[in-house]
């Protein structure tokens, strides 16, 4: 009888078994955690997973928002003002995504500035760098298409001039400004398009190029500090 | 220092990964321990930040469609949108300031695009593309004197721009009462623009009292905009236009020469303040008003 059935301890195992032959999910786990990095990182090779934990908690609160956002010229600002004064802990889900989307600037900034004088850049990371430099400008974008959908005055006026500002591009200029607005000026399909921008096209984008850059983190290795000496460590003694 | 063939720079870099697999510390539960300290250190500043901002709103506003004010940290929001209102400020978020004060530095029309797209499209090329702008191979700072000033100088010039740029209008003087300069000066137009006439010290655009348009390209920039400067025709009717564009004309001719009707193009003028009506109409001076 106890033949038909492993004992309890390969039982549990069975699932954990049965997705790691198929896919090798549980090793490449394993490889993740227990790969090694230099011994002398510390704090200051943290801000990047910090950026993704915000990354992270924009998507949620960001989730969270379009579930009462709408956006329109009639709608825009009168769901925002519910969010914020009627829901449920809806002002700190808006405040979180308000305030998280300066932190991450600054983050980034950190972030770029640690890479840039550990001269973290150089060969062979060249490309992570420009991941890195295309995430940036990519949230900016995220920051200017955010901002007007909470369609207040000054979410309104501070887009148009920055419309504009797109605008004064020789050639390519004026047509960038009309396909932003979807018109001369700013209507309902400026607000939807900023909106499908702000929460499908920048954050997938985004999205895929973290990806990219982790994945060129891994597969380079961590860099060590510049101060670093290829020394034997005691456990070699 | 010596320019590495590119097999020394690969043996290099091998060396140095295959004794950070021999001799580096496991990512877990290293790596992992300071990550989830600091981010943990991060989403608390993000909730006590919201939490600030939520403590210093006022109360709910009982006109459903009025601003919801704040303190130091800003409103919750202002006002719905309207393209009517005659007072404007167009803030950008604060990672914007550094562009918006490059909008002031260069702010005729002519140097306007070095500030809008000539400056930044450079920047956005310089952050691509450094790691093949910066050729040397070593990574000490002591060996990296072009590299460590350029790095101190670029946060010390954003730093700089973004703090100048958060500066909102200086207070301006006394405006005249001039037909028109009320609406001027209480108006979208304050925010950009110097008019001695009206008192006002915005200083995003030309310096009007310096340009001296004359009244058909006052009356066109208005109506449609330019460059930085967004289009007005839906805020305001085409006899508050023709006012405005007819005051700017007349107003800012007269800066520095005697005082008197400088920009005869403007012929409605000031009768089309009074057909505005309201805050437009005003009362011309006798001795020196056309």
């Amino acid at each position: 009888m106890s033949t038909l059935l492993p004992p309890p301890k390969e039982l549990a195992m069975l699932p954990v078994d049965w997705v790691e032959e198929r896919s090798g999910a549980i090793s490449f786990g394993k490889f993740m955690l227990f790969r090694n990095v230099p011994k002398d990182i510390s704090w200051l090779q943290t801000l990047g997973s910090a950026l993704i934990t915000v990354f992270i908690l924009q998507a949620t609160t960001g989730i969270i928002l379009a579930m009462y956002y709408q956006p329109t010229p009639e709608t825009a600002w009168m769901t925002i003002q519910w969010i914020t004064n009627e829901a449920t802990l809806g002002w700190l889900v808006r405040g979180m995504h308000k305030w998280g989307s300066s932190v991450m600037v600054v983050l980034l900034f950190l972030h770029m500035g640690r890479t840039f004088l550990f001269g973290a850049y150089k060969y062979p990371r060249e490309m992570t760098w420009i991941t890195g430099a295309i995430i940036f400008i990519l949230v900016m974008g995220m920051s200017f298409t955010g901002y007007l959908l909470v369609f207040d005055e000054r979410a309104y006026w501070a887009t148009i001039v920055g419309v504009n500002i797109n605008g004064t591009a020789p050639i390519l200029g004026p047509a960038l400004s009309y396909i932003l607005m979807v018109g001369p000026e700013i209507g309902t399909h400026t607000l939807s398009r900023f909106y499908s921008l702000h929460m499908l096209v920048l954050p997938s984008a985004i999205g895929g190029l973290i990806f990219l850059h982790m994945l060129l983190v891994v597969r380079l290795g961590v860099t060590s500090p510049p101060w670093s000496r290829m020394e034997p460590t005691e456990r070699d003694v | 220092m010596p320019r590495l063939t590119a097999r020394e720079r690969r043996e290099g870099y091998q060396r140095e990964y295959a004794f950070q697999q021999r001799h580096g510390k496991p990512f877990f539960p290293h790596v992992v321990f300071h990550d989830t300290i600091v981010s943990l250190i991060v989403v608390a500043l993000i909730m006590g930040i919201t939490v600030l901002w939520y403590a210093q709103f006022g109360a709910i506003p009982t006109d459903p469609m009025a601003e919801r004010t704040g303190g130091l940290l800003g409103p919750a929001y202002e006002a719905k949108a309207d393209p009517g209102v005659l007072g404007y400020h167009p803030q950008p978020d604060w990672y914007f300031f550094f562009l918006f004060e490059l909008l002031r530095i260069f702010k005729t029309p002519q140097l306007l695009i070095v500030g809008t797209i000539i400056i930044p499209t450079i920047w956005m090329v310089l952050l691509i593309g450094w790691p093949f702008i910066d050729r040397n191979p070593d990574r000490r700072l002591s060996r990296r004197p072009i590299a460590l000033s350029i790095g101190v100088m670029v946060p010390i010039v954003l730093l700089t721009l973004t703090f100048y740029g958060s500066k909102v209008p200086a207070e301006g003087g006394v405006a005249s009462t001039e037909p028109g300069a009320a609406a001027f000066a209480a108006g979208a137009c304050s925010t950009c623009h110097v008019l001695a006439n009206a008192g006002t010290a915005g200083n995003v655009g030309p310096v009007l009292d310096e340009a001296k348009p004359d009244y058909a390209t006052a009356l066109a920039l208005i109506t449609n905009g330019q460059g930085s400067m967004p289009s007005f025709k839906a805020t305001y009717t085409e006899d508050e236009i023709s006012c405005l564009a007819g005051y700017v004309a007349t107003w800012s001719a007269a800066v520095g020469t005697t005082p008197g009707p400088g920009a005869a193009t403007a012929k409605d003028y000031p009768a089309s303040c009074e057909k505005a009506g309201g805050i437009f109409a005003g009362t011309p001076s006798s001795a020196a008003g056309p």
